[in-house]
């Protein structure tokens, strides 16, 4: 058993069966299954339990946790849409705009950017690293000057101006992974387009995007959950035009304590537009993709 | 343009195509650094509604502060321990996503989950879920009669690695997953024809593959752990005493306290702590052709 | 270069553009529309109802209309510092605190209040250099908070007494009695507490006795402070020097290190404040705590606190000196408002008794005392708070940096509240923090 264990490519640390009723193969994918799904639900408890506290009342919040609830309410979820005086369905919208628009903004700057310095030797390295750096220095630093540039160009309180500050915050990120998954192009590829007659900026749109497809999901999966998680810079540059959820769900955090219930259910609905985003961009996470690409 | 030295077509398409990045850093960043760098030598505070230049008096007076040193050592540590264990955690897990398996696409989803919740939320969630009177880990707890303190001052600091292990093990597992599916099957299958095991053909095969993603992993993970704030603040405050107050909340707390030119001096110093980073990352990503 | 990648990298560049220069000033400031700043909660969803009230009645005469902005309670004043050092005029009207009024003042316009309609701490806790700059709305004390059913217990069973006095002797060093809430001192506290403790008592009906807030947190320092003044103590002495290593500050830290190290509030009140010690009591797991006015209402509500409505009693914070930390929120005009007159008919009417009454009515607590006597039907611990204001409340000196020296209590003696490190070294550092925000001050 164990050295078949060892010559299958593709074995895994589940224990295999004595009586192997179904094929083998396939009952170690239900291992893996098990075992992901253990660990989805361990790293997911705070979703859970806020999930729970979301249809309880406050009387029940304010009782022992494993207290089976006298009833269950969706007064709480009605509070994280609107009904607590506070205009949610707009501060979803506005988050959703901000980090789509982020996403693409992102994408557009650090594509084109991360190839003319990964690979067409835009900045020689010191480009790289001034950008790399502006991820060092704490986000509070920039948030008088924001303040400031915004105020006098009209950009403070709107979606424009929170797609703009978001940019800054997600650039070293997104042109540090995309820079990171360039040098894993082969040059081979390039080199071959070039013969072929190939502009620069065909070789970008045909041949490295595609191989950048798994990368550029996570990049953008990760920038929009980066800008949807924003917070601190959303407190000082906007009001009421272009608050997120994040500002909005403060408002459950009162001077005489925290509404967990409305801030429960506000957490839950607000993971619900990255969730959707990331189920959309992963099928760009896929292999074979890259493979493919090699071989076309 | 033409001024180039090289007359290669790379040195108008570079320009072209790096024009969105250039016009972005001048527009945009430039001047909140500038403005910032400008603030942290002023005698900036709401006290004083008309600030003076002095130079590095404020830098000397963050370096000069024990408090900010304790800051800066907690900081140190939570940094090291968690992104360490983020790193290792995300790549095993990303090595056991790295094949077929049934619900595969759901549990990734499911596994990136709480990267979704927002900070500021997610240090809400945990203040709720630990809660020693209405809490679920706490009363669970005590259902098996361990009636431990999770936010008592010996298990504050543990108590708050293992959280953000637990939120960040699965952005370090997304980005070590995304290039994993740049490693061509062949590699694998090549592998095992030799009759190496999965497990280390897997190590064989994806580690030099993946090193450049686990520096820029390492990279960004480290520096937003070192800036790591909502959590931590919403937990403790920095408390009791010090003993939790990292880098971010000393900061915050001058700035808040409207001591602008403090904040944006300490802003300056945690950087040039961290710069030396920059350059080893960088290099990772230099073109191996060009260098 | 192909037609098309010129179209893509022209559209990256507008895009960019766009994305930095886009958007635009919708709001004119030329309206007769007041902007002002609360925080979210009670205060905020009351002076809704006021605001609504003024908009469709006085503020029609006024040609005002009121619009609030709630932020965050954590960065309702982080974002106004940053609104205020840059002359902002996008609010009209200011949030603001009897704690923050000294660095607020700069920025705000110096009020006419009319002081008689106020409880005098309060006003005075707003006024800089004799000089008022802000209109008070609630007040903030403490009381302690205690459930009736389980103290009546205690105090009615003549068996529950030997447990108690052998506690006391245990704790204190000498036999005690059970006496009335009202009548405790510090020490009375403790011993209740450890009756009340399963640990102590296994009989008690609680886990703990009571909930301490030792969270690192500037309002904590707030709690704290009634058991520095009602042994006597203040931050400064009477020469101006900070008076935090005395008998009085030593003794305040060990009442907190006591009840915290001998488990007479959970381990987790090192990480406690208002959320937290509300729980305690609506769980039942806590007999009694020291907790802000505001917490009564909750505590209470049938539909909020089904373990505790009805059973909820107040009696001053214990003492030798029976002492309350009371502070106002308040609001005052923006000195760079450019609608200070509009700004100033909204405060007028935010001055009279209509509107106090209805800010107390939506569930506020106003610092007027004639409102609170007049709406105790509303809400029972109106007249009390009236009451003990007068009796034992005090305000911390306005510092100009009252508010940095509130943060660096809470930084340097949170830890020795829950038993970390020397209790002489932590009440230096405090002083030495207190000496240099006084200095700089």
């Amino acid at each position: 058993m164990a050295l078949e264990t060892i010559s299958d490519g593709r074995g895994t640390t589940v224990t295999p069966p004595r009586t192997p009723v179904v094929p083998r193969r396939r009952r170690r994918a239900w291992g893996v299954t098990a075992a992901v799904s253990a660990i989805a639900a361990v790293l997911n408890l705070p979703l859970f339990f806020a999930l729970l506290t979301s249809f309880k009342s406050d009387a029940d919040i304010a009782r022992s946790a494993l207290r089976v609830p006298d009833t269950l309410t969706l007064e709480h979820y009605a509070n994280a849409m609107g009904q607590a005086g506070y205009d949610f369905p707009r501060y979803f919208l506005n988050s959703t705009l901000i980090s789509i628009g982020t996403v693409v903004t992102i994408l557009v700057i650090c594509v084109p950017g991360a190839y003319a310095m990964g690979r067409l030797g835009l900045g020689r390295g010191h480009l790289l690293k001034g950008i790399a750096a502006l991820r060092l220095i704490p986000v509070i630093f920039f948030a008088v000057p924001f303040f400031l540039l915004f105020s006098r160009t009209g950009l403070y309180d709107t979606i424009p101006g929170m797609v703009t500050a978001n940019t800054f915050i997600s650039l070293p990120l997104g042109t540090l992974l995309v820079m990171s998954a360039i040098r894993e192009v082969p040059h081979e590829i390039e080199e071959a387009a070039k013969l072929d007659g190939c502009s620069d900026y065909r070789i970008v749109a045909r041949i490295v995007l595609p191989l950048l497809a798994p990368t550029l999901a996570a990049v953008a999966v990760l920038v929009f959950i980066t800008a949807w998680s924003d917070y601190l810079f959303a407190v000082i540059l906007t009001s009421s035009e272009a608050t997120p959820v994040t500002v909005g769900a403060a408002n459950f955090v009162t001077s005489t304590g925290i509404r967990w219930g409305d801030i429960s259910a506000t957490t839950v609905l607000s993971v619900l537009p990255p969730l959707v985003f990331a189920l959309f961009a992963q099928r760009y996470l896929v292999r074979g993709l890259s493979a493919g690409a090699i071989k076309g | 343009m033409s001024q180039l030295v090289r007359p290669n077509r790379a040195s108008r398409s570079r320009w072209v195509l790096g024009a969105p990045l250039l016009i972005f850093l001048a527009a945009v960043v430039l001047f909140p650094l500038g403005y910032g760098l400008f603030v942290a030598g002023q005698d900036r505070s709401l006290l004083n509604p008309d600030p003076s230049w002095i130079g590095l008096d404020n830098i000397a007076a963050v370096v000069q502060d024990s408090s900010f040193w304790r800051a800066v050592r907690f900081t140190v540590i939570y940094t090291v321990v968690v992104t360490s264990v983020e790193l290792i955690l995300g790549f095993l897990l990303a090595l056991l996503f790295n094949r077929r398996f049934p619900g595969k696409r759901l549990l990734l989803s499911l596994t990136i989950l709480p990267v979704m919740i927002a900070p500021a939320l997610m240090g809400i969630m945990f203040r709720l879920l630990l809660n020693q009177d209405i809490g679920l880990v706490p009363s669970v707890l005590s259902v098996f009669g361990w009636e431990i303190s999770l936010f008592g001052t010996d298990a504050v600091v543990p108590m708050l690695l293992l959280l953000d292990v637990l939120q960040w093990t699965p952005f370090a597992f997304l980005l070590f997953y995304a290039g994993m599916q740049s490693v061509p099957d062949e590699l694998y299958e090549a592998a095992s024809i030799d009759g190496s095991g999965y497990w280390r053909s897997a190590l064989a095969i994806t580690v030099p593959l993946l090193l450049p993603v686990a520096v820029v992993t390492a990279f960004l993970r480290g520096v937003d752990a070192f800036r790591t704030f909502d959590v931590v603040y919403v937990l403790t405050g920095g408390g009791p005493g010090d003993y939790t107050t990292n880098v971010s909340i000393y900061i915050y707390k001058a700035f808040s306290s409207g001591n602008f030119g403090i904040a944006a001096a300490a802003s300056v110093v945690v950087c040039l702590i961290l710069l030396p980073v920059v350059p080893v990352v960088v290099r990772r990503l230099a073109d191996p052709a060009r260098s | 270069m192909s037609k098309r990648s010129r179209a893509v990298s022209a559209a990256l560049i507008t895009g960019v553009l766009v994305a930095a220069c886009g958007g635009g000033d919708s709001d004119s400031a030329s309206d007769g529309t007041v902007k002002m700043v609360l925080w979210p909660g009670p205060e905020g969803e009351a002076m809704q109802q006021v605001v609504d009230e003024y908009n469709t009645g006085q503020g029609q005469t006024d040609g005002v209309r009121v619009d609030m902005t709630l932020l965050s309670r954590s960065d309702t004043f982080s974002k106004q510092a940053t609104l205020m050092s840059q002359s902002s005029s996008e609010f009209d009207v200011y949030f603001t605190a009897s704690y923050l009024i000294a660095q607020h003042a700069p920025y705000l316009e110096p009020l006419d209040v009319d002081v008689s309609d106020y409880f005098p701490v309060v006003t005075e806790s707003l006024t800089v250099e004799d000089t008022t700059y802000a209109l008070p709305l609630d007040v903030s004390n403490h009381f302690l908070i205690y459930r009736t059913d389980l103290i009546d217990s205690l105090l009615d069973d003549e068996s529950a007494h030997d447990v108690y006095g052998d506690l006391a002797e245990q704790l204190i060093g000498q036999r005690m009695t059970p006496k009335h809430p009202d009548e405790w001192d510090w020490d009375d506290m403790i011993v209740a507490a450890a009756y009340f403790t399963q640990s102590h008592n296994p009989d008690s009906p609680t886990r703990y006795g009571t909930a301490l807030q030792a969270r690192n947190l500037l309002f904590n320092t707030m709690i704290w402070n009634n058991v520095l003044w009602s042994e006597g103590g203040s931050w400064l002495d009477d020469g101006g020097a900070p008076a935090l290593s005395s008998d009085a500050g030593r003794r305040a830290v060990e009442v907190y290190r006591t009840i915290y190290d001998k488990g007479l509030t959970s381990p987790d009140s090192s990480q406690a404040e208002f959320p937290e010690t509300q729980a305690a009591l609506t769980s039942g797991s806590a007999a009694f705590a020291i907790q802000w006015s505001a917490a009564y209402a909750e505590l209470d509500d049938p539909e909020q606190s089904p373990e505790t409505a009805g059973r909820i009693g107040i009696a001053p914070v214990p003492g030798p000196e029976h002492r309350t930390h009371v502070h106002a929120l308040a609001v005052g005009i923006n000195k760079d408002s450019d609608r200070k007159d509009a700004a100033a008919a909204w405060l007028e009417y935010l001055a009279t008794d209509e509107a106090m009454s209805a800010y107390a009515a939506a569930g506020a607590i106003p610092s007027n005392p004639s409102i609170l006597e007049a709406h105790a039907d509303q809400n029972p611990i109106f007249p009390y708070i009236a009451d003990h204001l007068d009796e034992y409340g005090y305000s911390p000196p306005a510092l100009p940096r009252t508010y940095d020296i509130y943060v660096a209590l809470a930084d340097t003696l949170s830890a020795a509240w829950v038993g970390q490190g020397d209790v002489d070294a932590a009440l230096a550092a405090a002083d030495d923090a207190i000496a240099q925000l006084v200095d700089a001050g």
